[in-house]
């Protein structure tokens, strides 16, 4: 596998997502970069672990690299997050269970629905944990230099 | 009187554009809680759905005030949710009178989106971003650009403007795979499932499931289960629209082109 020609179309993709949902021009390459990020440690993580862990891994740095920016740059978390996190998206076992259901491989098909649903709750659970980190850290993570 | 309905106009205005273009029911109702105390009123209560605001606010001396407002779910601008996030954040610095604060809104509402050509760039390269990253060729990608560009021709003329969200879904899952399939009769790409793998990426509802987790963490549970319904059922059309098409092909030419 060719971790950066990966990474790089991850972040192709994410800043595609990015235009698609009107996120002002400045902030397309920070959106690409959580993106691509996010990627990266799916990619890293995934030969140790199952889809679901390395998708939880990628999902906490994607939350917290949104988290992190939206305080340095005083903007909504929404900007990187909804962009960042759409590569984690369980789309592709998706389109598999519907093709199995199609060709009639009844069994395929509830595999790959199941994985998407525990993608899906890895996703959920980094969300849900990284906006636990309360926003004071972030403000101390980046002192008075942020911007103003 | 006539001033707090001014002030409760703007706050409410503010709330109304952040919930249109995608932002989370926490956000609305901490804008629209913040304006209304910057400039004075104490008394405000909100109430938000996924698609409605419930507002009012009762100061002693002055006669109740009360609006409820339907905010139909358009698609995502995040450019306007960071407008009136920054906005919000200098009302409070003290940098807007009310009616400043009313023309700015009215500013960022008409803010221009994304020509169509730039949105039908960013539809391309998504898909061929995730073609690729889903497992498809370079060649599989290529042939995912030219999809996901025609199918977003299909949302911006014939979905968004004439069809209803599931019926919308499930057509564009349909065109998207039709058109992969004609790529690849055509010669172009490797592997099909790839191809439309990245072809329907722009139909996913990333805004309605990214959105739906945050407003349940913060225990806006109703919007939230509105929000995570719409993002299933749209996920459901997708599949259904790609799957409807594979079965016709099949049906018809046999297998061939599975």
């Amino acid at each position: 596998m060719n971790l950066f020609a990966q990474i790089l179309a991850a972040v192709l993709g994410t800043v595609g997502f990015s235009i698609m949902f009107s996120v002002p021009r400045e902030y397309y390459p920070l959106c690409g970069f959580v993106g691509g990020a996010g990627w990266l440690v799916y990619c890293l993580a995934l030969p140790h672990l199952a889809a679901p862990g390395a998708t939880l891994a990628a999902a906490v740095l994607v939350v917290f690299l949104s988290r992190f920016f939206a305080v340095w740059r005083r903007c909504p978390v929404t900007i990187f997050l909804i962009p960042g996190i759409i590569p984690l998206v369980p789309g592709g076992d998706i389109y598999w269970m519907a093709y199995y259901i199609v060709t009639d491989q009844v069994e395929l098909a509830a595999e790959k629905g199941f994985e998407a649903v525990k993608i899906a709750v890895a996703i959920v659970l980094g969300i849900v944990f990284v906006f636990q980190i309360p926003q004071k850290l972030f403000r101390a993570l980046i002192g008075p230099g942020g911007r103003n | 009187m006539e001033r707090e309905r001014e002030i409760m106009d703007v706050a409410i205005e503010a709330g109304h554009i952040l919930l249109e273009n995608g932002a989370e029911i926490f956000r609305v109702e901490e804008t629209v809680y913040r304006i209304s105390r910057h400039y004075g009123i104490d008394s405000g209560s909100i109430f938000t759905l996924s698609n409605g605001i419930f507002v009012t606010a009762d100061s002693v001396g002055t006669e109740p005030f009360a609006k409820v407002i339907h905010v139909p779910v358009g698609s995502a601008h995040l450019d306007r949710v960071a407008a009136v996030n920054q906005l919000s954040r200098e009302i409070e610095e003290g940098k807007f009178t009310v009616s400043e604060a009313r023309a700015e809104l009215e500013r960022i509402r008409h803010m221009p989106g994304k020509t169509y050509r730039m949105q039908i760039t960013g539809a391309a390269l998504g898909s061929a971003g995730f073609a690729y990253i889903y497992g498809g060729s370079p060649m599989d990608s290529l042939t995912a650009f030219i999809a996901g560009a025609l199918l977003y021709v299909f949302i911006l003329f014939v979905s968004r403007p004439h069809l209803s969200k599931m019926v919308g879904s499930i057509t564009g899952g349909a065109v998207a795979t039709v058109a992969s399939m004609l790529l690849y009769n055509l010669g172009l790409g490797e592997h099909l499932n790839y191809i439309v793998i990245g072809a329907v990426v722009s139909l996913i509802p990333g805004v309605a499931f990214t959105n739906a987790i945050r407003d349940i963490t913060d225990e806006n549970y109703l919007a939230g289960v509105v929000r995570m319904l719409d993002a299933l059922l749209v996920f459901f059309c997708i599949a259904m629209g790609v799957g409807l098409v594979y079965a016709v092909a099949q049906r018809f030419m046999g297998g061939m082109v599975l």
